[in-house]
């Protein structure tokens, strides 16, 4: 059976305007999920019914063996959590954050710390309030890697950065990320930024999980096939297909199940297979989203 | 509980509010100085000021150290450590009255000193002993708005309520018959109805104080 770092099972979370409904996810020791979903879909507040700071309705939760969010102090002791939101003190430097919570983790690692600062390029005497946007989220990165977390979230932590420093973020967390195995959730709108990190993915829309899966898998059963049809000729029925685009000769077929022999399957109808184009993790989310969407309001 | 975690987390509190605490003990030795050494008008003002510091510092402790949280968006990162509901609510409760106790005890000992050694106002004891536990009784009710509502109008309404209450319940108390009765006397008198006055006090501090443990272990959303 597979050591699971996270286990949500059927959770629910009702809000006058929005609900979460029925989470089902399942994160694998080792193994970094990707959560993406468009601004409004649930991540921010899946991931704080994961740290215990918004209590669900129905359903249980497990994270790193502990019910949530009955043992969240326990559970928090392994995790290392970065969210949009979080600010740090500003008055205060980065060293006396540092000593804040030295002796509230028993594993933290004075000398990774002082590593990243320099790798980060932060001045440890320097104030929060006098670091840009950029260099704040690299602090707290830092203060939640240097606590040697067991489990690292990350809730949107390149939102609201320029490209530049987008980039450097995270240039920088993969770097860290390299030299060590860790389980981490890390959840963005961008599709490039975790497309970079992980190796699992999971869609989330309006409040429900749409899929997961390897991020590999997804890469390779999501494709987007382009036909030529005969002057009579139909679609050919093909599985998985969530989309069918183009014109009546010229269909633009979307699956989330492909497999070469659609090709000769194809053939064997009339239609002649003109391209099969891969598809990014942006246009396989895209495509996610709006054949939910539609199923929903068929 | 966690009580260490309770106690770095009163730590980081008192770290923040470090030039506040400063100016107001500063600003409560001259209140003092004022009360003990300005004659009949310095009395008053003497007075007026060391009240005003500690509602300032109840104010500003509640301002800061609550609200401030979710103001500075510093809760997540502070939710994000080790802790539940109870170490956060007990750091936050604790973190205030440490502050607040120790002014309020130094202005209530001068207040009662004042008193004692003055030559014709000993009736007034029983009165400002009770006068100083209602403005606790008004801090700890500020403290625990603000921790359950985390809104700062519902926090202003408990300052004005509070400070309202300090009025009425001066009214009242100056009207009960065994309070009232030797008040402007020369001679100390404490009375059934001073000991009945300062338990239903600390009975509301109480009340106040497990509302907002309660309350607290109830809510289901901290960010």
């Amino acid at each position: 059976m597979t050591d699971l770092s996270v286990r949500f099972d059927g959770v629910c979370k009702r809000y006058q305007h929005f609900s979460l409904e029925n989470i089902h996810l399942e994160l694998p020791t080792g193994s970094i999920m990707g959560f993406i979903g468009a601004n409004g879909a649930g991540k921010s507040t899946t991931i704080r019914i994961l740290m215990g700071l918004v209590h669900q309705d129905q359903g249980s939760v497990w994270v790193l063996s502990h019910r949530m969010p009955a043992d969240q102090a326990a559970a928090k002791l392994d995790i290392g959590f970065v969210s949009e939101d979080m600010r740090l003190y500003g008055p205060a430097t980065l060293a006396w954050h540092m000593n804040f919570l030295r002796p509230i983790y028993p594993r933290w690692d004075q000398a990774y710390a002082e590593a990243l600062a320099r790798r980060f390029d932060l001045k440890l005497e320097q104030k929060i309030k006098g670091l840009s946007h950029g260099q704040r989220v690299k602090a707290a990165l830092l203060l939640a890697l240097a606590r040697r977390p067991r489990l690292l979230v990350l809730d949107e932590p390149t939102t609201g950065l320029d490209p530049v420093a987008r980039m450097e973020v995270l240039g920088e967390l993969m770097a860290v990320l390299a030299d060590e195995d860790r389980t981490i959730l890390f959840s963005s709108h961008n599709t490039l930024d975790v497309e970079q990190i992980s190796d699992q993915i999971t869609f989330i829309d309006r409040g429900r999980i749409i899929d997961s899966d390897d991020k590999e898998a997804f890469l390779d059963r999501w494709r987007r096939l382009r036909l030529v049809l005969p002057p009579d000729g139909v679609v050919p029925r093909l599985p998985g297909v969530v989309n069918v685009g183009g014109s009546s000769r010229l269909p633009v077929l979307t699956t989330n199940r492909f497999e070469p022999a659609m090709v000769s399957a194809c053939n064997e109808v009339g239609a002649t297979v003109q391209a099969v184009d891969t598809m990014t993790l942006e246009e396989i989310f895209v495509a996610n989203v709006h054949s939910r969407r539609e199923r929903l309001t068929a | 509980m966690n009580y260490s975690m309770v106690k770095s987390l009163i730590l980081k509190d008192w770290y923040f509010q470090r030039t506040a605490i400063l100016l107001s003990l500063a600003g409560g030795a001259i209140s003092l100085a004022i009360v003990a050494f300005g004659g009949q008008a310095g009395f008053t003002i003497g007075l007026v000021l060391l009240v005003t510091i500690l509602v300032m510092i109840s104010a500003m402790t509640v301002m800061s150290n609550v609200l401030g949280e979710r103001e500075n968006q510093t809760l997540p990162f502070l939710m994000s450590l080790p802790i539940s509901y109870l170490e956060y609510t007990s750091s936050k409760i604790l973190g205030a009255l440490l502050i607040f106790v120790p002014f309020w005890l130094a202005i209530l000992a001068g207040s009662l000193a004042l008193i004692v050694a003055g030559p014709t106002i000993h009736g007034f004891f029983a009165f400002t002993v009770i006068m100083a536990v209602e403005i606790l009784v008004s801090t700890c009710l500020l403290i625990a708005v603000a921790l359950v509502s985390e809104s700062k109008g519902w926090t202003i309404s408990a300052m004005v309520a509070g400070n309202l209450g300090i009025n009425v319940v001066g009214y009242i108390v100056a009207h009960i018959p065994g309070i009232r009765d030797g008040m402007f006397g020369t001679r100390i008198i404490w009375r059934p109805a001073a000991t009945i006055s300062l338990a239903i006090e600390f009975a509301l501090i109480a009340m106040l104080l497990g509302g907002a443990f309660f309350l607290q272990s109830r809510k289901k959303d901290f960010l």
